[in-house]
């Protein structure tokens, strides 16, 4: 999830009402459970909900390859901050949403990073199409 | 004054039974209500049409499972439904990761891939399961049903059982 959250691991605040409200959006960061290995919970950001068509490259580190995907229902598309180390929907594909756990609200710990989270989409993924335009409208 | 006293400690034992209680009910055991015919004869559907009866049984769920997410063939589990978060389902593990299931009405083997685990309703004529939305993530599972507790006459373990007819997965991976 780099650059939003450090290797190094920071302590965040969740909140734990939104997703049983179903009002998670999209570029909310959802603690979600992998879908490949349930004793582990990942930290990602949401780009799509059910319904959404949404592109991403396949191979971003050698490649401009664009697939688009549309999120079937009751899923929600999941993607790290850092698309070229980052296991998520681009490889399991997209997640049902009864898998969120919480939604990162705040950074509370290093002190001098604490705050709220970035909610927009960071730049890096604005650059491949379709997404800027769901980023951006919404 | 007395009373002012007696419903302070009233008000303070309701509070943390009730947080006790949740606890409990969120990390270890919690009970719930099976409705509808997928898992018959597992669990009853009473066609008793009273208002304000129970219908359906109602069982004991342990979560104890979800520790490390172990789970066996024939474990009764409740999950979340992959296409919509909102709704439980309750119904019997078949396959688990790793193994080769066949879809039954069709000939096809498909395996589960890992993280998830193939389920399917006692009652296969009635039931929708993983033939029809395939094979579920393992972390959608919210416990394991172990005890139905009501009605009175159907007090009874549920057991941990692979229906007949189901063809265990190792002998699929050999032909």
């Amino acid at each position: 999830m780099m650059p939003t959250i450090n290797p190094s691991g920071e302590l965040v605040l969740l909140d734990l009402v939104t997703h049983r409200r179903g009002k998670v959006r999209v570029g909310d960061i959802v603690i979600v459970r992998s879908p490949e290995k349930p004793t582990k919970v990942v930290a990602k950001r949401v780009l799509g909900l059910e319904g959404d068509s949404v592109s991403f490259l396949t191979q971003p580190a050698i490649s401009t390859e664009i697939e688009t995907v549309v999120v079937p229902k009751g899923h929600v598309w999941v993607q790290g901050d850092n698309i070229y180390d980052s296991r998520d929907s681009r490889t399991f594909g997209p997640v049902p949403y009864g898998l969120i756990n919480g939604r990162v609200l705040l950074r509370v710990w290093p002190p001098e990073r604490c705050g709220f989270i970035e909610h927009n989409v960071p730049l890096q993924q604005v650059a491949s199409g379709e997404m800027e335009q769901n980023a951006i409208s919404d | 004054m007395g009373s002012w006293k007696y419903l302070w400690q009233f008000t303070k034992s309701s509070i943390i039974g009730g947080v006790i209680g949740l606890t409990i009910s969120d990390r270890y055991l919690t009970i719930t209500p099976v409705r509808g015919i997928s898992m018959h004869p597992t669990f009853a559907n009473s066609h008793t049409n009273f208002p304000g009866s129970l219908k359906g049984d109602i069982v004991v769920v342990e979560k104890f499972c979800l520790d490390k997410y172990s789970f066996s063939h024939g474990d009764v589990v409740v999950f979340k439904l992959p296409s919509d978060h909102k709704k439980q389902y309750v119904k019997r593990i078949i396959g688990l990761p790793g193994e080769w299931i066949q879809v039954p009405q069709s000939s096809e083997v498909i395996k589960v891939p890992l993280g998830h685990c193939w389920v399917e309703g006692d009652n296969s004529d009635w039931s929708l399961d993983s033939r029809s939305f395939g094979p579920i993530p393992l972390g959608l599972i919210g416990g394991r049903a172990t005890f139905i507790i009501w009605p009175p006459q159907r007090i009874s373990k549920v057991e941990s059982k692979i229906p007949e007819g189901r063809v265990a997965s190792h002998h699929i991976s050999l032909q």
